[in-house]
């Protein structure tokens, strides 16, 4: 009985894992079509230090549904971290934190009508530029 | 014939009108295309000036004020109690606000609320700035700023909830409270960043009024004050800070050089009414900052060493050093820290013997902050400060112990 819970459990728990990692895994970075930056960018772009794209000033936006895997992903940091460095950016330099989307869908919608927009969302999506 | 004719004639005016409305209906159709496309043309635009509108539109709930607010306990065993106040205090009500004009357009405003050692109310217009960002490695700023030397500065200013201990180092603090450099200063500043090797070299550029002192009424009597309206000397004063961060296996570590030059003058009058002038130093710093901060590391050290000069007297040039390291780490939501600082200031040296202020010293402090969420700490603060005599106060010590309430928002 034991080894049938424990079988279970173990069998629960790897697909968890799984499916945490499908998830991370799945991330993409996207832009509006009209700018390019390179995947070495994205750390740079999401913390303030890269505020133009040729003469484009770039529009950074968070994904509140996926921030946690993103700043894991790409940042290597948490969102306390995150969002430390931003209170210290804006009192600093005067920057303004990215603008928080609820979700997908309305980051999606944002990068597609806003031009120099930069986000990330959890699966590939249509009409947008992916930079990784 | 004459018949044939007329039918000829009525044909050929059939086939004319046809030939007109022929043309007329073609003309329409090739206007009503050119004009299609024209719409196209223009709804094209439009649509792109909407988005583009859409896309300056960086605060669309309205403009955000961010601030800090402190409030804390302080209890010591210095010996004139009237100077080191005891029991209960609130610290500063800082607000400040980024709106952005533009794509490169930008500005910082910041207004102080604080209580000062009569218990009056001060406010402050810590800074005024309006800033044109060129590009990632250029961005120009003028009016009132945080004067850009060192690290702390500009750092942490009067963010309580983001700086780890509760007190700045000593030499560090703004001139009502113990400091001796010109925390603030009114002019030009150019600031940015680009790419060298895996890291990044900085840099920061600034000129501006220089301070001046007055109610120097005798050694260690003045206060700063730093000619917001205008430089009492027409002598500007010039800075530099320049520094390297590391990338890859060193990230978090930045090593920089800095420095500054000005004429200081001191007098015996208020602000308002300079009075005579009493001293003129030509005021010279260079030092370095190293700062490390990355996987809960906190390490961060300056150095200032001066060279001034007596511009009036007969006293010559004269030499000082001021430097501080803190070290923390944080465990959880605990960052324990220790940190040792010391100003040995030259009394003879007009700059730091006129100012109230301007006492060579050494502290020692260990303290902790504790996190109860990401936009709230509760520090505690044990300090061992040592002075030394000056030309009116003899040596020495006190004990003390500081607690605050730090929030941001």
């Amino acid at each position: 009985m034991k080894s049938i819970i424990f079988r279970v459990c173990s069998a629960a728990i790897l697909f968890l894992l799984a499916f945490q990692s499908a998830n991370a895994a799945d991330l993409v970075v996207i832009t509006n079509p009209d700018i390019s930056i390179s995947s070495t960018d994205i750390k740079d772009v999401f913390l303030g230090e890269k505020q133009f794209a040729g003469s484009a000033k770039l529009v950074v936006v968070d994904n509140a549904s996926a921030q946690g895997s993103f700043l894991s992903k790409f940042m290597n940091m948490d969102a306390a971290k995150y969002n430390s460095i931003w209170t210290k950016k804006s009192f600093r330099d005067g920057l303004t934190a990215p603008a928080v989307k609820s979700g997908d869908a309305e980051v999606i919608e944002y990068i597609k009508r806003t031009p120099g927009s930069v986000g990330y969302v959890s699966t590939k999506p249509p009409g947008v530029k992916v930079i990784q | 014939m004459a018949k044939s004719r007329d039918v000829n004639m009525a044909q050929l005016g059939q086939r004319g009108r046809l030939g007109l409305l022929s043309a007329a209906i073609i003309g329409v159709a090739l206007t009503t295309t050119a004009f299609a496309q024209t719409d196209t043309a223009r709804i094209t635009d439009l649509e792109k000036e909407v988005s583009q509108m859409l896309a300056n539109r960086t605060t669309p709930d309205g403009l955000r004020v961010h601030g800090f607010l402190d409030i804390g306990y302080a209890s010591n065993n210095y010996e004139d109690v009237a100077l080191k106040l005891h029991g209960f205090n609130v610290g500063l009500l800082d607000l400040y606000l980024t709106p952005e004009f533009s794509d490169n357009v930008k500005s910082l405003v910041e207004l102080v609320f604080e209580v000062d050692a009569h218990g009056a109310v001060v406010v402050d217009f810590e800074r005024a700035q309006v800033g044109y960002t060129f590009n990632d490695k250029v961005t120009l700023w003028g009016g009132r700023f945080h004067t850009p030397y060192g690290y702390w500065n500009t750092a942490f200013h009067n963010g309580a909830q983001i700086q780890t201990s509760v007190l700045r180092p000593r030499f560090l603090a703004f001139g009502d409270r113990g400091g001796v450099l010109p925390a603030h200063m009114v002019g030009v500043w150019t600031t940015g960043k680009t790419g060298a090797g895996e890291g990044k070299i900085t840099y920061d550029a600034f000129a501006g009024n220089g301070s001046k002192f007055v109610n120097v009424t005798g050694p260690g009597t003045g206060t700063v004050d730093t000619n917001v309206a205008g430089d009492n000397n027409h002598n500007v004063m010039v800075g530099l800070n320049v520094g390297y961060e590391f990338a890859d296996s060193m990230e978090g570590l930045r090593l920089a050089a800095h420095g500054f030059k000005g004429t200081v003058d001191a007098y015996s009058g208020d602000a308002t009414n300079n009075g005579a002038l009493v001293h003129s130093t030509d005021l010279n710093m260079l030092g370095g900052s190293a700062v490390y901060v990355v996987n809960d590391w906190e390490v961060m050290s300056e150095y200032y060493h001066f060279n001034d000069q007596d511009k009036m007297g007969s006293t010559g040039s004269h030499t000082s050093w001021a430097s501080y390291l803190q070290v923390g780490k944080t465990f959880n939501k605990i960052t324990p820290f220790v940190r040792l600082e010391k100003a040995a200031l030259n009394q003879q040296d007009n700059y730091f013997g006129d100012q109230e202020t301007g006492r060579a010293y050494s502290r020692q402090s260990i303290g902790m902050s504790y996190s109860l969420n990401p936009k709230t700490n509760l520090k505690l603060e044990v300090l061992h400060s040592k002075f030394e005599a000056d030309a009116v106060r003899g040596s020495g010590g006190y004990n003390s112990v500081l607690a605050q309430y730090a929030i941001r928002f």
